[in-house]
């Protein structure tokens, strides 16, 4: 039975978010630790205990963690438990860096096919970024 | 020790109208298990089955690696089936109810009973006949658990149950299989909950095994298809693919990954050919109707 709970608040996960289930429990995670609320070494819940917390199916959460695990943010210690990794925040960093290039590199590709040429492009990416300026200081 | 809490192998039952099999289910110790299929599969069948309600014509049920009707009681001992038939109203009241059902398990866990007593809403003053339909779902949920089975078996437990009742029976059911040992086999209409919950799916459909495996496998592999094609080529009949519906040159189908089918499209004159994730429910419509044709 599990010792101690451990207490990870990672926000509702949801079908109607975008990506699947697994990778919105990726995502939350690669950003609590990206924004330094997750720090190296800290134990994660078990896997078990994780879907009891966030009401998914135990698959979802041993997926999410495998996909962390793969990207080497969190590692395992048979019978220890899950941990961050050291310098998980970096290689979260960069996977988010990288997760983000493609998005733009795909928004630029559509803004371009709908006629936009690079100086409005710029102007509409310093609007998008005002926008969420004032959306985080609500 | 076998890790598959229930083995199915080539069962078989004849009905005047209907055969249920040869069905093949496996489900893995641990896991919570949705089984799935429309209605008249043969999802209770199989159920009562396993319960030794109904005798199989042939082929073999294992549970916990007990032959199921060989070793019933034993079966019985560390197995729990609720079905909605289950009537309690004999006992009076809640109290009552426990009471009775207590005594013949030597694993029965108080705590336990006290703990879903408080989070049902259940009083052992309470009288049976008075509650709702969905706290009598409740209470036969309740007198399963305390047991503690190492398999709780559930036909269609949520039917009839509030959103925030179906969260509280699945949240007890995550619980029941926090320790890695026990399972739980489910059959239920409620798609978004089993894809949210399951870790493993079987659907059957006219008594036969469509599909089984892990629930998120099971989902990533299918994909909703658009496209357009002007050139008279017909995809009906084409393996891997089902074709919901067509309005003129355009066509919606769903599209199994596991197949030729993307590149057979492709080479056959589809064009503008997109895809999109499937939900469980998208995929048990589609495949329901496939096999109608």
């Amino acid at each position: 039975m599990s010792s101690e709970r451990k207490n990870l608040l990672i926000g509702p996960i949801s079908p109607a978010a975008d990506g699947a289930l697994y990778q919105q429990i990726v995502d939350r995670i690669k950003r609590e630790i990206a924004e330094d609320r997750l720090k190296p070494g800290t134990a994660l819940p078990s896997f078990r205990q994780f879907a009891e917390d966030l009401l998914v199916s135990v698959i979802t959460v041993k997926r999410a963690y495998e996909e962390l695990e793969r990207e080497g943010i969190i590692y395992r210690r048979q019978g220890l438990g899950t941990f961050v990794a050291e310098r998980g925040d970096d290689r979260s960093r960069e996977a988010k860096l990288a997760a983000a290039k493609e998005l733009l590199r795909n928004g630029f590709r559509e803004a371009a096919e709908a006629g936009l040429n690079p100086d409005e492009l710029a102007e509409l990416a310093r609007e998008i970024l005002e926008k969420k300026n004032e959306h985080q200081r609500h | 020790m076998n890790t598959n809490a229930i083995e199915i192998r080539k069962l078989v039952k004849n009905y005047p109208a209907f055969t249920l099999g040869p069905v093949d289910l496996t489900v893995p110790r641990g896991a919570i298990y949705g089984l799935i299929g429309p209605n008249g599969a043969g999802k209770t069948t199989a159920l009562d089955m396993i319960f030794g309600m109904g005798r199989n014509d042939s082929g073999t049920i294992r549970v916990l690696g007990l032959d199921h009707r060989a070793d019933e009681v034993a079966v019985k001992q560390r197995a729990a089936y609720v079905s909605p038939d289950l009537n309690f109203q004999v006992w009076g009241k809640v109290g009552k109810a426990i009471r009775f059902v207590r005594g013949f398990y030597p694993g029965w866990d108080d705590a336990c009973c006290t703990t879903l007593m408080h989070a049902f809403h259940l009083d052992s003053g309470d009288k049976i006949t008075t509650l709702s339909f969905g706290a009598k779902t409740k209470l036969s949920l309740l007198l399963a658990l305390s047991r503690r089975p190492e398999i709780l078996i559930l036909d269609e437990p949520t039917t009839g149950l509030d959103a925030i009742s179906k969260q509280q029976v699945f949240a007890e059911l995550l619980k029941a299989v926090e320790d890695g040992e026990r399972t739980v086999l489910i059959s239920s209409h409620g798609l978004s909950d089993l894809e949210r919950f399951t870790d493993h799916i079987g659907m059957i459909k006219n008594g036969k095994v469509l599909l089984e495996g892990r629930t998120d496998e099971i989902v990533d592999r299918f994909r909703l298809a658009e496209f357009f094609s002007t050139n008279g080529t017909t995809f009906l009949n084409r393996a891997g693919l089902v074709i919901l519906r067509r309005t003129e040159n355009r066509w919606h189908a769903l599209l199994d990954q596991n197949s030729d089918a993307h590149s057979w499209l492709q080479s056959h004159g589809a064009t503008d050919l997109s895809l999109t994730r499937v939900t469980l429910e998208d995929l048990f419509v589609a495949l329901a109707k496939e096999e109608d044709k």
